[in-house]
């Protein structure tokens, strides 16, 4: 991965993490606004509720009241306070008293409790309503909630009492609503929100026993836990019942305890709030937020990618830089402007790039003034051989000419013989001199390795096996269908002789003279290994360098002359050698020689870069 | 002196004379023609068809006594229709019928001409008419008697001559059980359902046979024992739960049907009331009761008319409607039969549990002002139309 890609890939992370973080807190700032606001909207709704069923308690109240303060009931409990009153004649009137004035429950009942006439259940005439006639100011009392046997049964009633005495009797005056679908149904509720009532006449939780406006309630039983919360404590309560996996289901219901006369439950208002708008427009709100971060993270993808490579173009420069001077273009320059840290090390680049090409130039110059102490060296020695000889046979010239005239014939011609032998030898040295410097470019062509190393071995069998030296025994491990390589063949033959002369010198005592060839990734190997007396590693570190040599007559110029050609082939020479077991030369000639690129200035290789980034 | 005494006794004279009470000074007059609502539907007065229920079989008794001029040897009206104080001139079934006036009746012809009857009339109309004096003469509900004469309507009383009874029915569950069926006896408060229901109309029955037919029905408790029916109950390990059915186009049976309900309930037994349809009646207005609906029920609430004074017919009569309802087999009454075996017979069924009698109510008829010499009827008498004239003077 680049370190663009990584750049890249730290400005998202960043910012993904940037915008999860908004996002979250966004959406979790907006749950809270709304649950705060979901629950002031819901508390005032329960004192709305709560106001209204006080509302329909001093309605009931006043209703009662109505009915006793009437002119009929003053006439009934006149009647009834007479001695022997027939009471039979009013076991009828609570039905249409009680249609009159709205009521679900009416009860006439007389001074000892007895009902005389019974609006809800008429059969009852005759039975105590005993709680009716216990000491309590009913009309400071107010209305109630109460249990009521019914026809039907047990039923929730919200009542209030009013009492009519005449002289010592009183008629009492029951009346008031059912708490049941109909009173659930008169309740104005706003939209989302719906009323339920249990009626707590069990002794266990009955689901039967939970309604609404409608009457009874799907899934009932999973109030369960509320209702028995509140059977056990009885006190206002809120809790959250998911309807469905879906969150937008759920609701939350305010239970409200609704207690009797002796503090007792009678019932449990539920106030239920539905979730579906609320979690409708958190949902809206969140798939907002999720839009915007999207094309902010869109937009923060596009800014990172352009940041990132700005921010990296100096380094990629730099590094394109080092590339060029690892490829051995050591005039590289980076063009990077800026004084920060980047533009600071790209100038610390440049003057070390810089301090290279000086130091290669000093060192060449100091490598070529050794090569050329080494050629004076080598000069010297070379032609101080033949000049010796030159010298004394002119001084036994001069001598002969001076001390021994009649022998002056003699010596002249063995003096004569002698130096042209010895020029002749100084125009070989020379020649040899003249041939290296007159290196020619290889003319390439296809040529078969295999071929000339044959060719080669040819040449030298009879050397191998001469006469009066131990023989060396040449042996050949050639790879098929090795294929042709672009190389000059010539050059080729000559850079295999002189490593098989170098390998012969290397053997005195005779030896094994290895040759291989094999095809390796595009190249073509040759190897060439002696069993002689291999070279001590100072001396394999320079056995490349011209006019270096290891031997009495050597010129040193045989291994640089194979180095040279291999190199113009574009190959590779390397050598290895143990002392005492012998030395191996490996070469490795590509197939096709790859063309060489035309040289570039370092400016324009930055600008390169700097191209291709554009693009 | 002699002729001022004269004037004097002139003068009183006619005092008196005008202080007279008006219709007392009036004489029968013949004519006209007598308004007459009821509510039952009267399909055939043919005696070989059936009443469709006991209200038809009862208003066909009332216009058979109309018809024909004395009763069978089982006490029932028999003999040539036509013989009667009236005759049949027009006849819609079910709708309406106009009786004329036999002029060969044997015991004289009656005053007025003709007697029209329009059936099928609901009590609520039948008062409502009578108050605004649209019809001369109508049977109005037992209950409705005291609202009816407290708005005005002269209202005539029978002897109690219809049963209300509580049939247990024959394979209820657990109906069987003597005990509960005794409990639910002992707690029926009787005098409770003819003060207030009836309206002081009525008496509380104890036996099948009202006391002025058979003389023996005081021999019948009609004490109410809540506490002994308590005990009764405490006794049985498991109480079934007991439905009462009840006409559902009978009011009146609706509230003593509830009235049971409480009394049941403060026993501690289950007793639930529920309206059911009978043949040929329609439901009120409020029942639950949906067509086609089957209502299971373990008892019944059943009305039984007397149409015979003579107590072994009207038993007999109770038996054989009453028998196969409540799986009663017993062999019909000889002929011959005392009032002892009678009352031995009635024992016997009241004895089972199966048959709960709980009131006797009388006729009750609601009569205009213009219907002159209305003669309160004896125990066995029925409608006594031939002896009643109109006054014009009070026309509608």
């Amino acid at each position: 991965m680049t370190f663009r890609s990584k750049l890249f890939v730290n400005f998202m992370l960043a910012l993904l993490l940037s915008v999860a973080l908004v996002t979250a807190g966004v959406t979790v700032a907006t749950r809270r606004a709304f649950d705060e606001l979901n629950r002031q909207h819901t508390d005032a709704l329960v004192e709305q509720f709560q106001r209204e069923f006080d509302r329909r308690g001093h309605d009931v109240l006043h209703r009662v009241q109505g009915i006793a303060e009437a002119e009929p009931t003053v006439r009934m409990a006149i009647d009834l306070s007479r001695p022997n009153a027939d009471i039979s004649v009013y076991v009828n009137d609570a039905h249409g008293v009680a249609q009159s004035h709205q009521l679900d429950f009416l009860d006439f009942v007389g001074t000892d409790g007895s009902i005389i006439s019974s609006a809800e259940w008429s059969a009852r005439f005759g039975y105590k309503m005993e709680w009716v006639t216990q000491k309590e100011d009913w009309a400071s009392r107010g209305s109630f909630l109460m249990r009521l046997d019914t026809q039907e049964g047990p039923a929730l009633a919200l009542l209030a009492v009013a009492a009519v005495r005449v002289g010592d009797k009183d008629l009492y005056v029951v009346g008031g609503e059912r708490l049941g679908k109909e009173f659930l149904a008169s309740l104005v509720l706003p939209e989302n929100m719906r009323a339920l009532l249990y009626l707590n006449l069990d002794p266990a939780f009955q689901p039967v026993n939970l309604i609404d406006s409608a009457g009874s309630v799907a899934e009932a039983e999973r109030f369960e836990p509320i209702i028995e919360r509140e059977r056990a404590h009885p006190s206002a309560l809120t809790e959250k019942i998911n309807w469905t996996f879906d969150a937008a289901s759920a609701e939350i219901f305010h239970a409200i305890p609704k207690l009797g006369r002796q503090n007792e439950l009678l019932g449990v208002l539920l106030i239920g709030n539905s979730q579906r708008t609320v979690v409708t427009l958190e949902r809206h709100i969140l798939w907002l937020a999720i839009g915007v971060a999207a094309i902010g993270i869109l937009f923060g993808l596009f800014l990172s990618w352009w940041a990132a490579a700005r921010v990296t173009l100096p380094v990629r420069r730099l590094a394109a830089g080092a590339r060029e001077v690892s490829d051995g273009n050591w005039n590289t320059r980076v063009a990077v402007r800026g004084t920060d840290e980047i533009g600071q090390l790209a100038q610390s680049f440049n003057r070390m790039t810089q301090e290279l090409v000086d130091q290669r130039e000093r060192l060449i110059q100091a490598e070529r003034v050794a090569a050329w102490r080494e050629v004076a060296r080598r000069l010297a020695h070379e032609l101080k051989n033949p000049l010796f000889p030159l010298q004394t046979t002119v001084e036994n010239l001069q001598r002969a000419s001076t001390q021994n005239p009649d022998q002056f014939e003699e010596v002249f011609r063995e003096s004569t013989g002698i130096l042209l032998a010895e020029i002749e030898n100084l125009k070989i040295i020379v020649g040899r001199f003249s041939d290296f410097a007159k290196m020619p470019q290889p003319e390439l062509g296809p040529v078969d390795l295999n071929d000339i190393v044959r060719n080669v071995v040819k040449l030298f069998e009879a050397q191998f096996c001469a006469v009066g030296r131990p023989p060396i025994t040449p042996e050949l491990h050639l790879g098929e269908n090795l294929p042709t390589i672009q190389a000059d063949t010539t050059l080729l033959h000559r850079a295999i002789e002189n490593l098989i002369l170098n390998a012969m010198d290397a053997m005195p005592a005779g030896g094994i003279l290895m040759m291989r060839t094999a095809q390796n990734n595009g190249n073509v190997d040759f190897e060439i290994s002696d069993t002689g007396v291999g070279l001590t590693r100072e001396e394999a570190d320079r056995i490349f360098t011209p006019y270096y040599t290891t031997k009495q007559h050597g010129t040193g110029l045989g291994l640089a002359i194979v180095q040279a050609i291999v190199a113009d082939h574009n190959g590779r020479i390397t050598v290895e050698s143990e002392m005492g077991v012998g030395t191996a030369f490996h070469l490795e000639l590509p197939v096709k020689p790859p063309h060489h690129p035309n040289q570039t200035t370092p400016v324009v290789v930055a600008q390169e870069v700097e191209k291709k980034e554009e693009a | 002196m002699k002729l001022r005494l004269c004037l004097y006794l002139a003068a009183i004279s006619a005092v008196l004379v005008a202080a007279a009470p008006s219709h007392t000074a009036k004489r029968p007059r013949y004519g006209g023609t007598l308004q007459v609502e009821i509510g039952a539907t009267v399909t055939s007065l043919d005696p070989a068809v059936a009443a469709a229920n006991p209200e038809e079989a009862g208003a066909k008794a009332e216009l058979d006594a109309l018809l024909y001029d004395r009763r069978g040897e089982d006490g029932t009206f028999a003999g040539v229709a036509g013989s009667g104080a009236f005759r049949v001139s027009e006849w819609e079934a079910g709708k309406r019928a106009v009786l004329t006036a036999n002029e060969d009746y044997r015991e004289g012809r009656p005053f007025v001409d003709s007697v029209e009857i329009q059936m099928g009339r609901s009590a609520h109309d039948r008062v409502l008419d009578l108050e605004l004096k649209k019809t001369d003469f109508a049977q109005i509900p037992a209950e409705q008697a005291r609202p009816a004469a407290d708005h005005g309507v002269r209202v005539s009383t029978s002897q109690p001559n219809e049963l209300l009874a509580l049939v247990f029915l024959r394979g209820g569950p657990g109906i069987e059980a003597a005990r509960v069926r005794e409990a639910i006896a002992r707690c029926i408060d009787r005098a409770a359902i003819v003060n207030f229901i009836l309206q002081k109309e009525g008496e509380p029955a104890g036996g099948l046979l009202p006391q002025w037919s058979s003389g023996t029905a005081f021999l019948f408790s009609t004490e109410t024992s809540a506490r002994s029916a308590k005990e009764i109950r405490s006794q049985i390990s498991a109480s079934p739960k007991l439905v009462l059915g009840y006409d559902s186009a009978d009011r009146l049976e609706q509230s003593v049907a509830e009235r049971i309900a409480v009394n049941a309930k403060e026993a501690g037994i289950s007793l639930t009331s529920r309206g059911i349809s009978s043949p040929g009646n329609k439901p009120a207005h409020g029942t639950d009761i949906r067509p086609g609906e089957a209502v299971h029920v373990d008892a019944r609430l059943v009305r039984l008319r007397m149409l015979s004074p003579l107590p072994r017919v009207s038993l007999t009569a109770f038996i054989e409607t009453l028998g196969p309802m409540a799986g009663i087999v017993d062999s019909p009454l000889p002929q011959s039969a005392s009032p002892e075996d009678v009352y031995y017979c009635e024992r016997s069924i009241i004895n089972s549990g199966l048959i709960v009698p709980i009131v006797w109510m009388p006729q009750v008829y609601g009569i205009s002002a213009r219907v002159r010499d209305w003669k309160q009827p004896a125990a066995s008498e029925t409608w006594p139309l031939a002896g009643v004239w109109l006054d014009s003077s009070d026309a509608h």
